[in-house]
């Protein structure tokens, strides 16, 4: 096992590398630099300063000369700052020698997204397991269709619609919610009970809105799931043997008919690093999605490289807690991988 | 540092487009009343008349955060939008567009043009206390100049050959040769505190997000991705402002900032021509509490052809095509009638734009008169017409802009009809840039410039600007206008300057290098708890006298945050 975790993890390296070779290529492949949005058709900005600006940033070299460069920084966890004019540190903060703090856009960036989606990810667990226990145990029963119907309600509904109309509904009309934003603007004067309430009613919808649009696949899966379990000999002989039809639901079917979601939770991890353009744009949430978006848009290419970078070593890790937890879970699986 | 509002901030506006077409369909049918969040005590006294009164707070709303309050590098609008109220400049344009003095009070031009003397006001303060002197504003002409500084609003600075401070009063700047443009770049730069910044990297420094200014307001926090809030600078060198608080909310979405406006939880935004024009005059409620403003910009859309690619080096092609193209329809069927229709590149109704000068006018008859005389006759009867043989037909590129977009389909229509046959491409910003514009691979192009408040055009038209990366991309090659440019570069008296303009602008509508498309206008709701607002906008626009803006104590909120709204 200690072994199978050591060739995972020393795996992971070339892989990495991999990856930023050919996200570096493609992000220069794009025509374009910082300069040609920075200050491009401004008469007032002359064509040399943004000449100095490229040599500054190395941008003139050879696209493999600026790899090397970048694959040395990142060699020493170096992830640089920002080509944006006022240069914040990529991915954490540097102090100045004054001991003013610098924050990282990554380090301002990533807890937001983190808290919205997995936020989210666990109400959308927590309704579509219940749901989906119903609609297997309902099969083709009105409870079973009207759960699918919802679902595909839910699934076609495009998210920035649903989201505008719930902000005109419950922030404009009735005043119940927050329309935008992650604080009040009188935040700072609460008390500490205030303040979680301000936060909570801020994420309610940017929180449940993907929830219920991401509700249908899970829902579905774990329905499948049930549906084939319930067909294996063993839940037969289960009933056969006459335990209660709760017993042979709960405690056979249903742990066997969850192993798979393992690695459903384990493929949504991009998705709760990476954020969503238009839900944080909608919602004025200062997020990944955003920062990314943004700095592809301005070619900002160490922010760009940045968050891919961190983002796929996450990826890979999350994948890799995955597989653990996959073999921890399942013993058919854990004797393969001694075996080997 | 005023003309940073860049052509391409409309990143977002894909998905904007989305969502607006879908509020316009809630909006206009959805037949609720809406709770407010002011009562409605408040609501119904919006329209009675008020006396000038100090306090309150004005909360607006942006779509991008600023990098950073130091504008000589920054490079985003949103940036100087913020800074301009913190720092002071030398001089500035009051409400006609004349210049007068900021920290200056008085400035002199020597006998030979070259040397301009500033007379500072006495006892100018920074907002911790320390005095403002000629060595401040010394030290900002040295950071922006300086190669480390990477300013991209350097060049004007780097013509001064001599800067001297004598005394802490007096500041003086000397050209090599006359330079008109001076006084205005002067009205540009923001003066930055030498004792705090000396030494430092103004590209790094913690400065920049905790700045310290002389202006009406200053910092008081800064919420990363939410909002910026300002308050009164006690010790602003221009005397008081009267409202105590600005507050800035970062929210990327106009939607969603459309729906803030509505729910009272900000107090202006900058509104596009289907919210000014449908949306909020459908709403009894809207117009209620809502005052709309229009203001010309100093910018405008056109069509421009390269000079360099046949056919379109015949003026009488390009007069043809100028003839051919409808803007009054533009104008009217893609920004709702919110344009006017131009003849020159300056701001219609201020010094520098000719009044005699009359926009090219719809008439298809001569433009087909004109292409036949410049060759181009249906000689296989398909409806497009050809010269040797070859069709006339182009590709007009512009970059992702719905409204760039809507006007390229209308140009397209028209010049079918006197047979042309127009292709139309739409091309991502930093794309089109690099691909298109810096190599020259391009026929016609849709875009628009945003100038400042000088007359000078030297880097647009002059044939000296042409390399790849200079904004002469067009090819534009007219001595007549390059003596012009010259002239007006090295004439300091306004009323000289303003006939050499005037010529220019003659001369250009005449080539027709462009084809002028529209003056969009600059539209803002701002609510009507917010008094001492000049309606219609002088030429300066609604913000020249923002300081003496006020909200009368009955109309307040009682503090910025909507929880206390609600439950009060």
């Amino acid at each position: 096992m200690i072994k199978y975790l050591i060739k995972r993890v020393l795996w992971m390296i070339p892989l990495l590398v991999g990856i930023s070779l050919i996200s570096f290529f493609i992000m220069h492949l794009a025509p374009g630099d910082i300069t040609s949005n920075e200050a491009s058709f401004n008469p007032k900005a002359s064509e040399e300063s943004r000449q100095r600006l490229r040599e500054l940033y190395n941008l003139d070299k050879p696209v493999i000369v600026q790899y090397g460069l970048w694959l040395k920084r990142m060699a020493t966890l170096d992830f640089g700052t920002s080509f944006a004019s006022h240069q914040k540190p990529v991915f954490w903060q540097t102090k100045d020698k004054d001991g003013n703090v610098n924050k990282g856009l990554i380090q301002e960036a990533l807890p937001i997204t983190l808290l919205i989606n997995v936020l989210g990810l666990m109400i959308t667990l927590m309704l579509a397991i219940p749901l989906g226990i119903i609609a297997a145990s309902t099969y083709n029963r009105w409870q079973d269709k009207s759960i699918t119907l919802f679902n595909f309600i839910g699934f076609s509904i495009p998210g920035f619609w649903l989201s505008l109309l719930l902000m005109y509904w419950l922030g404009v009309v009735n005043n119940w919610l927050p329309i935008s934003g992650l604080h009040s603007l009188n935040y700072e004067s609460l008390d500490a009970f205030g303040k979680f309430k301000d936060s909570v009613n801020h994420l309610i919808l940017p929180v449940l809105i993907p929830s219920i649009t991401g509700l249908a696949g899970i829902t579905l899966f774990v329905k499948n799931g049930m549906l084939d379990v319930f067909h294996q000999d063993y839940i037969t002989t289960a009933r056969a043997k006459g335990l209660s039809e709760h017993k042979v639901v709960y405690t056979h079917a249903l742990r066997n008919a969850l192993l798979p979601l393992i690695t459903i939770v384990g493929l949504s991890i991009p998705g709760l690093i990476g954020g969503s353009v238009i839900a944080e744009t909608i919602f004025a949430i200062p997020g990944m999605g955003k920062l990314f978006y943004d700095s592809v848009m301005m070619r900002d290419f160490p922010v760009v490289m940045g968050i891919l970078t961190i983002g796929s070593a996450l990826t890979l890790v999350g994948n890799l807690i995955a597989d653990i937890a996959y073999a921890w879970a399942d013993p058919r699986v854990r004797r393969g991988v001694v075996r080997d | 540092m005023k003309n940073l509002a860049f052509l391409n901030n409309k990143i977002l506006k894909g998905n904007a487009k989305a969502a607006n077409v879908f509020l316009l369909l809630t909006l206009l049918t959805a037949c609720d009343h809406p709770a407010q969040n002011l009562s409605q005590e408040v609501l119904s006294n919006l329209d009675k008349s008020y006396p000038s009164q100090a306090g309150g707070t004005l909360i607006d709303a942006m779509i991008g955060e600023p990098s950073g309050l130091i504008s000589m590098i920054a490079g985003e609008s949103a940036s100087s939008a913020i800074s301009s109220n913190i720092f002071n400049r030398l001089l500035k344009y009051d409400k006609n567009l004349d210049l007068e003095g900021e920290l200056a009070e008085s400035w002199q031009i020597s006998a030979d043009q070259k040397t301009i003397t500033f007379k500072l006001k006495p006892n100018l303060k920074w907002s911790d206390d320390m005095p403002l002197t000629s060595a401040d504003i010394l030290w900002t002409w040295h950071a922006v100049i300086d190669e480390k500084t990477r300013s991209p609003y350097a060049s004007d600075y780097q013509l001064v050959k001599k800067t001297e401070a004598p005394d802490p009063l007096t500041f003086s700047v000397t050209y090599e040769q006359a330079y008109a443009p001076a006084l205005d770049s002067w009205a540009g730069l923001q003066i930055l505190p030498k004792h705090l910044l000396e030494g430092q990297d103004l590209h790094t420094t913690a400065f920049a997000r905790n700045p310290v200014g002389s202006n009406y307001y200053k910092l008081d926090s800064w919420t990363h991705g939410e909002n910026l809030k300002l308050s009164r600078n006690p010790t602003s060198v221009l005397g008081q402002a009267k409202i105590d608080n600005l507050v800035t909310r970062i929210i990327p979405d106009s939607s969603a900032q459309f729906l803030e406006l509505m729910a009272d939880n900000i107090d202006s935004m900058a509104l596009d021509p289907i919210k000014y024009a449908r949306i909020i005059p459908a709403r009894p409620e809207l117009k209620q509490k809502l005052a709309l403003y229009k203001e010309l910009g100093n910018s405008y859309t056109y069509m421009g052809f390269n000079l360099k690619h046949k056919p379109f080096d015949d003026a009488r092609v390009r007069r043809a095509i100028n003839y051919a193209i409808d803007k009054q329809e533009i104008i009217d069927g893609v920004y709702l009638g919110l344009g006017i229709n131009i003849a020159s590149p300056y701001k219609p109704g201020t010094r520098w734009s000719n009044p005699d000068l009359k926009p090219y006018p719809y008439d298809p008859a001569r433009a087909k008169a004109l292409l036949q005389e410049a060759g181009f006759i249906d000689s296989d009867g398909d409806g497009v017409l050809e010269r040797d043989g070859k069709p006339f037909s182009f590709e007009i590129i512009t970059n992702q802009n719905k409204e760039r977009e809507k006007s390229a389909v209308l140009i397209q229509r028209r010049l079918k009809e006197v047979g042309i046959d127009v292709k139309i491409r739409a091309i991502e910003w930093a794309s089109f840039i690099s691909r298109f514009i810096k190599t020259g691979d391009f026929d016609v192009v849709v875009l628009g410039w945003s100038l400042g408040l000088d007359p000078d055009q030297y880097n647009i038209w002059h044939s000296s600007q042409q390399a790849p990366g200079q904004f002469n991309f067009i090819g534009y090659n007219n001595p007549t206008i390059d003596k012009l440019l010259e002239q007006g570069r090295l004439e300091l008296n306004p009323d000289k300057r303003m006939k050499i303009y005037h010529e220019f602008a003659r001369v250009l509508l005449d080539d027709s290098p462009i084809v002028y498309l529209s003056a969009g206008y600059g539209l803002t709701a701002i609510h009507k708890r917010v008094k001492g607002i000049d309606n219609p906008a002088p030429p300066a626009g609604i913000g020249w006298n923002s300081y003496d803006w006020y909200i009368p104590e009955p109309l307040r909120r009682s503090e910025a945050g909507r929880n206390e709204i609600a439950e009060n």
